[in-house]
C-alpha cells in the first residue's frame, strides 16, 4: 500500500515539475498569441462591418462624427483605453441600437441619438459598448452563439455570405448573457465616473425605455434584447451612487443640439 | 516506468488476445471519443465489467488498463473544461493554460506509447507492469 502511495506521489510530482518547467516559457510571446488573436479579430470585424456598411447608409457628416468622437475620446482618455484601437461608425437607421463588433468596431444607429434626451445618456450607452470591447465579450459571444468553427471560417474567408449575415445579426440584435451584460453595465459606470460624466442619465435612459409600449419595443433592439432594463437601471443607480465626483456634461448643450441637428438632416 | 515481469502462470493464446484488447479498447475509444475525455474511461470500464469473471491474466490487464485511464480522465477533464471556458466563457488565454495543455499532451503521448507497447507485448504473452498502475492493480486484483 505504502509503495502505491509513494509511486502515486512520484507521478504527481513529475506532473507538477513538467507543468512548472513549461510555465517558465513565455508561450504567449513565442507563439505570438496576442498578435494572431488581434489579427483574427480585426479580420473578422472588417468582414462583419462590411455587411452593415453595404446594407445601411453610413453617416459621414464630419460634425456629427467629431461630436460623437469627442464623447468616446473622453471616456477612452480617462480610462487609459487606446482610442486608436476603436473604430466608430454612425449608421442612418431609426432603430434604437448600438453594438460592438470584433476588432474594436463600435456601431451606433442614428435612432439611438434621437432617443437620448441628452449627451450623458448617449455616453452611458457608448461606455457600455466600449466595455464589451475592452472585456473581450464580442468574439466570445459569436463563438457561443454560432460556434467556434464558424467564427474561424469567417475569419479565414471560407464562410458563405449567409453565415456572415447571421453572425452580423447575432451581434447587432441579440444580447450577451445576463452576467456579461451586468459586467458591461458596471464597467460602463466605472468608465463614466473616471471620465467625470454623470451616471444617472444612463440609468434614466434604461428606465424610460422600460416604460415604452410593446409595439415601440420592437424598434428598440438595444433594450428589448438586453436583460430587464428596469432592473439594470436600478443596479446602475445603486452602483453609481457609491461613487462621489463632480460630473460635467459629456457635450455642451449647444454641441448636443448640433449633433441632434446633423442627425436629423 | 514500464517493466516486463513474470506472471504467476503462462497465459494461453485466448487470454493474451483478450488482455491485449483491453488496451486497444482505450486507444480506439480515445480516437473516436475526442475531445470528450470520459469516453476512453467508459470503454475500458465496459471491457473490464465484461471480463470480471475471466481468467486472472485477463482480469489483471483489464484492471491496469482501467486504472491507467483515471489519471488521464482527471488531467484531460481539467484541460477540456478550461478550454471550453476560454472559448465560451469569461476565461482568457494565458501562459498557464498553454503550459497546462503542453503538459497534458506530453502525458497523453506517454500514455499512448505505453498503451501500444503494452498491447503488443501482452498479445505476445508477456506480462507488462506499469509504474504505479501495476502496483495498484496488484493490490486490487487477486488470483
Amino acid at each position: 500500500m505504502n509503495k502505491a502511495f509513494a509511486q502515486g506521489g512520484v507521478i504527481i510530482g513529475v506532473f507538477i515539475i513538467i507543468l512548472w518547467v513549461s510555465n517558465q516559457i513565455n508561450w504567449m510571446e513565442l507563439l505570438k498569441v496576442d498578435k494572431v488573436t488581434q489579427d483574427t479579430e480585426e479580420k473578422l470585424g472588417d468582414i462583419l462591418w462590411d455587411v452593415f456598411r453595404k446594407a445601411e447608409r453610413e453617416i459621414k457628416d464630419k460634425e456629427a462624427i467629431n461630436l460623437l468622437d469627442s464623447v468616446l475620446l473622453r471616456i477612452c482618455t480617462a480610462n487609459n483605453i487606446d482610442r486608436s484601437n476603436l473604430k466608430l461608425h454612425l449608421l442612418d437607421k431609426d432603430e434604437i441600437n448600438a453594438f460592438a463588433l470584433p476588432g474594436g468596431h463600435l456601431v451606433i444607429f442614428s435612432g439611438l441619438i434621437t432617443a437620448c434626451e441628452n449627451s450623458d445618456e448617449l455616453a452611458g450607452v457608448i461606455a457600455h459598448e466600449v466595455a464589451h470591447i475592452t472585456e473581450n465579450h464580442v468574439a466570445k459571444k459569436l463563438a457561443k452563439e454560432i460556434g467556434f468553427g464558424v467564427v474561424t471560417s469567417i475569419a479565414g474567408g471560407t464562410a458563405g455570405a449567409e453565415i456572415i449575415k447571421e453572425a452580423a445579426r447575432v451581434l447587432s440584435s441579440s444580447a450577451f448573457d445576463r452576467a456579461i451584460e451586468k459586467d458591461a453595465d458596471i464597467k460602463a459606470v466605472d468608465y463614466l465616473v473616471e471620465a467625470k460624466i454623470a451616471t444617472k442619465p444612463f440609468a434614466d435612459f434604461l428606465y424610460k425605455r422600460s416604460l415604452d409600449d410593446d409595439d415601440l419595443m420592437n424598434y428598440i433592439s438595444w433594450i428589448s434584447t438586453h436583460p430587464n432594463p428596469e432592473e439594470r437601471a436600478q443596479y446602475i443607480l445603486e452602483y453609481g451612487s457609491t461613487k462621489s465626483f463632480d460630473p460635467t456634461p459629456s457635450l455642451s448643450e449647444s454641441a448636443w443640439a448640433q449633433l441632434e441637428g446633423s442627425i436629423g438632416d | 516506468m514500464i517493466a516486463i515481469k513474470t506472471f504467476d502462470y503462462n497465459p494461453g493464446e485466448h487470454e493474451t488476445e483478450r488482455a491485449s484488447n483491453s488496451y486497444l479498447m482505450s486507444l480506439i475509444a480515445l480516437m473516436g471519443g475526442l475531445p470528450l475525455p470520459i469516453i476512453n474511461l467508459i470503454a475500458t470500464l465496459v471491457f473490464y465489467l465484461g471480463n470480471r469473471t475471466s481468467t486472472y491474466f485477463v482480469r489483471w490487464h483489464c484492471t491496469q488498463a482501467l486504472i491507467s485511464q483515471f489519471s488521464l480522465l482527471l488531467i484531460n477533464s481539467v484541460g477540456f473544461w478550461w478550454t471550453v471556458s476560454i472559448i465560451f466563457d469569461e476565461e482568457v488565454l494565458t501562459n498557464q493554460f498553454i503550459a497546462y495543455i503542453i503538459t497534458l499532451l506530453l502525458f497523453n503521448i506517454a500514455e499512448f506509447i505505453a498503451t501500444i507497447y503494452t498491447a503488443i507485448n501482452t498479445r505476445n504473452g508477456k506480462h507488462v507492469e506499469w509504474y504505479f498502475y501495476g502496483t495498484v492493480t496488484n493490490l486490487i486484483c487477486k488470483p
